[in-house]
């Protein structure tokens, strides 16, 4: 059989165009490389969910190698060596069934980074080819389709909005909101509410959060989380248009003279090598395994890759920077039993800074520290010096750690700036346990990244001690977080200089369009899900106006 | 005895980390008796906090170290561990509890290769405390009541994320 469409992966760039080429009549075959899970399956089981790789490769099996600059050159380090896990979920929907849903535009200057800012030295910065405007309408539509809580508030450096409201009202909140908020007025900073990718009230078959207390890193139990699969790919399924091959790792893109892709090829869970045909193939693995497929599939016609006879796959990798600060809390700041009431949310953000006269500064999402009571108890294995602890000391510790204090954390975003040593690559050395090249990723970050990171840190220790809190610490890193990844295949009108164009269509290869975060340029200081989702509708769009003319 | 044991444990640590010596991957009576032992001094019974036997730590640990998530490294550790441990103070379980104490303490602050075996001790304790009771330890709940913490629903139903 010859589908219509082959998409590759289901996560949040994946979910719209199954959702949308589906619905106007295409067969689309879905290649998920893990297995079909649903709602009924998943529990607040933090063994499962945060400390066993079950929802994620064994390292030892299937790694990556992560290359930093040590010693005065660059060297790899596979990744089954520090746990340092780059795979964020390998189930249908990927890693959008375990995310926080901490959902943020861009704002206007994102998409003009550079004429807005300049470029600065050792930087790849470039304007997007498209605009906020062109965004605008998709953002909205992931608001009602995925589903957006919270509540629009005025602030310096607000995106225009086409709605007044957000389609679901803000999630509860934890008192401690009221110490956030008296303190930011005293510090004359303008909080905000977060937005969620988490439904407050039913949508259809998806019932509204249960406050479960376990949220970020757990699969949701009742579909009000916005992943792909509970928000789009199970509507889809209902189209009867839809076929999902799980545990199918896609390893080859085979593709004819004419430089169009022809097949897929995938190892099914048995190892057996599989291929799938279609009019339309569209990648959407999560950036860092995206580059590393185009990579990994030569041949004659592409000698370096699918659509890299230009040799930009793969270049300006991005995640993001920043860092996390925490403060401890007890009853000298809250009632015990308010500052410890569990499920309920913070939902504050910061984004007085996402602008400044001189560079782009970031946000601060503040939140929680997450429920996991194994994790958390495993902080007072250590003190301050190192020395391990045990006996009545460790219990103690513990105790007083979970009854009479809590944690907040700040997160900060800041962009990563796009540069020559933040990339991805493969390298035959590096081989999976199937033999196939493991993807490199070269973690280089620019020095303004760091110095726009700490900047914010200032200002967000000056919450912490209005507040009144206590062990304030931060940690600052240039260091990407694994579960933001971007670039690799950028997009924009110059086929010299990125891979795809503005519809996310590759340049080379006419029935290829990639739709996770590789297409953007530069990730803004925002978690990218919100516009993984918005871009891969604004693609699906495109794709349903120029079927005809794009299939030929 | 106890600084010629000490002595022979610091050499014994010498010769793991400087050679790959196979050693048999199986806990044997004796380690089991001396893993509880060692369990419930680093988690001892408090006016709070329950003790490894009560929330059962050495069950969780025999139930879960062969299963395939858990890391071999790990598992190594802990069972090569603790017959080198044996091999390095064979009275230990004819020693008073004190005594036992005592040489626990002692040795995590002295010897790097103890102090990593009591350390991984109590990462997975800790796991055995707080896990779900469906993976053998946490019995009855009781870690999860002692410190007050809210359950998150729907509990597991099946161990290590299988399907429904």
């Amino acid at each position: 059989m010859i589908y219509d469409v082959c998409v590759i992966g289901s996560g949040a760039g994946a979910g719209p165009i199954i959702y949308e080429l589906s619905k106007i009549g295409l067969k689309v075959c879905v290649l998920e490389k893990g297995d079909i899970y649903n709602e009924k399956d998943f529990s607040k089981d933090e063994i499962a969910l945060v400390r066993r790789p079950i929802y994620t490769p064994k390292l030892k099996d299937e790694y990556h190698t992560i290359e930093e600059f040590i010693d005065g050159s660059w060297q790899k380090f596979p990744t089954y060596e520090t746990a340092w896990s780059f795979w964020n979920g390998n189930l249908l929907g990927g890693s959008s069934n375990f995310m926080s849903g901490y959902f943020h535009r861009l704002k206007p200057n994102d998409f003009r980074l550079a004429s807005t800012y300049g470029i600065p030295e050792n930087s790849n910065i470039v304007d997007w080819p498209i605009s906020y405007d062109d965004m605008e309408k998709y953002y909205e539509k992931v608001e009602r389709v995925v589903g957006v809580s919270g509540e629009v508030q005025e602030y310096e450096f607000m995106e225009p909005r086409s709605t007044k409201d957000f389609p679901y009202p803000a999630l509860q909140e934890n008192k401690i909101v009221n110490l956030i908020d008296k303190a930011c007025e005293d510090l004359n900073y303008k909080v905000i509410k977060t937005p969620r990718a988490i439904i407050s009230k039913q949508k259809e078959h998806r019932n509204p959060c249960y406050y479960s207390n376990y949220c970020g890193s757990y699969a949701c139990s009742s579909g009000a989380k916005g992943s792909s699969r509970a928000s789009l790919i199970k509507d889809a399924l209902l189209t009867n248009n839809v076929t999902i091959i799980p545990n199918a790792f896609v390893i080859k893109l085979n593709t004819s003279k004419d430089k169009k892709i022809t097949s897929a090829v995938y190892l099914s869970k048995n190892e057996n090598k599989k291929e799938i045909k279609a009019k339309l193939f569209v990648l959407a693995a999560q950036a860092v395994e995206s580059s590393r497929l185009l990579l990994n599939s030569k041949d004659e016609n592409f000698p370096f890759g699918v659509a890299n006879n230009s040799k930009n796959v793969g270049k300006n990798f991005l995640s993001s920077s920043g860092g996390i600060l925490s403060a401890t809390f007890d009853e000298t700041n809250l009632p015990l039993e308010d500052l410890l009431a569990s499920g309920l949310f913070v939902n504050r953000s910061l984004m007085d800074w996402y602008y400044n006269e001189k560079f782009k500064g970031g946000t601060v999402d503040i939140l929680f520290e997450h429920a996991n009571p194994i994790r958390r108890a495993s902080f007072a294995r250590w003190d301050e010096n190192s020395e391990l602890v045990i006996g009545e000391e460790l219990q103690n510790k513990i105790y007083n750690n979970f009854t009479k204090t809590r944690t907040l954390n700040m997160e900060i975003f800041t962009d990563w700036t796009p540069n020559d040593n933040s990339f991805i690559s493969v390298d035959e050395k590096y081989k999976d346990k199937y033999g196939i090249p493991v993807a490199n990723i070269r973690i280089g970050a620019h020095k303004q990244d760091l110095e726009a990171a700490n900047f914010i840190k200032e200002k967000a220790i000056k919450l912490f001690e209005k507040m009144g809190g206590k062990n304030i610490v931060s940690d600052i890193s240039a260091l990407p977080s694994s579960n933001l990844q971007a670039g690799g295949c950028r997009f924009g009108d110059n086929a010299k200089t990125s891979v795809l164009n503005k519809y996310c269509q590759a340049h080379e290869v006419s029935n290829l369009f990639v739709t996770d975060g590789s297409f953007m340029p530069t990730g803004g200081s925002v978690p990218f899900t919100w516009t993984i989702y918005a871009n891969s509708f604004r693609v699906a769009d495109y794709i349903k106006d120029n079927w005809k003319n794009i299939i030929i | 005895m106890k600084r010629r044991t000490f002595i022979k444990f610091s050499t014994i640590t010498t010769i793991l980390f400087s050679s790959n010596i196979t050693i048999a991957r199986t806990i044997t009576n004796d380690s089991l008796f001396v893993l509880d032992e060692v369990l419930n001094i680093i988690f001892p019974k408090t006016s709070t906090m329950p003790s490894a036997k009560e929330f059962k730590a050495l069950e969780y640990l025999v139930v879960n170290i062969s299963h395939k998530t858990f890391d071999n490294d790990d598992k190594s550790l802990i069972i090569d561990g603790t017959k080198d441990f044996i091999k390095a103070f064979p009275n230990f379980l004819n020693l008073n509890n004190q005594e036992k104490k005592e040489l626990i303490f002692r040795i995590i602050k002295t010897n790097n290769y103890a102090k990593s075996w009591v350390s991984k001790l109590s990462y997975y304790g800790i796991e055995a405390m707080f896990s779900d009771p469906i993976y053998g330890g946490n019995s009855n709940q009781i870690g999860w009541i002692s410190i007050n913490h809210n359950i998150g629903y729907p509990r597991p139903s099946k161990t290590y994320g299988q399907k429904i």
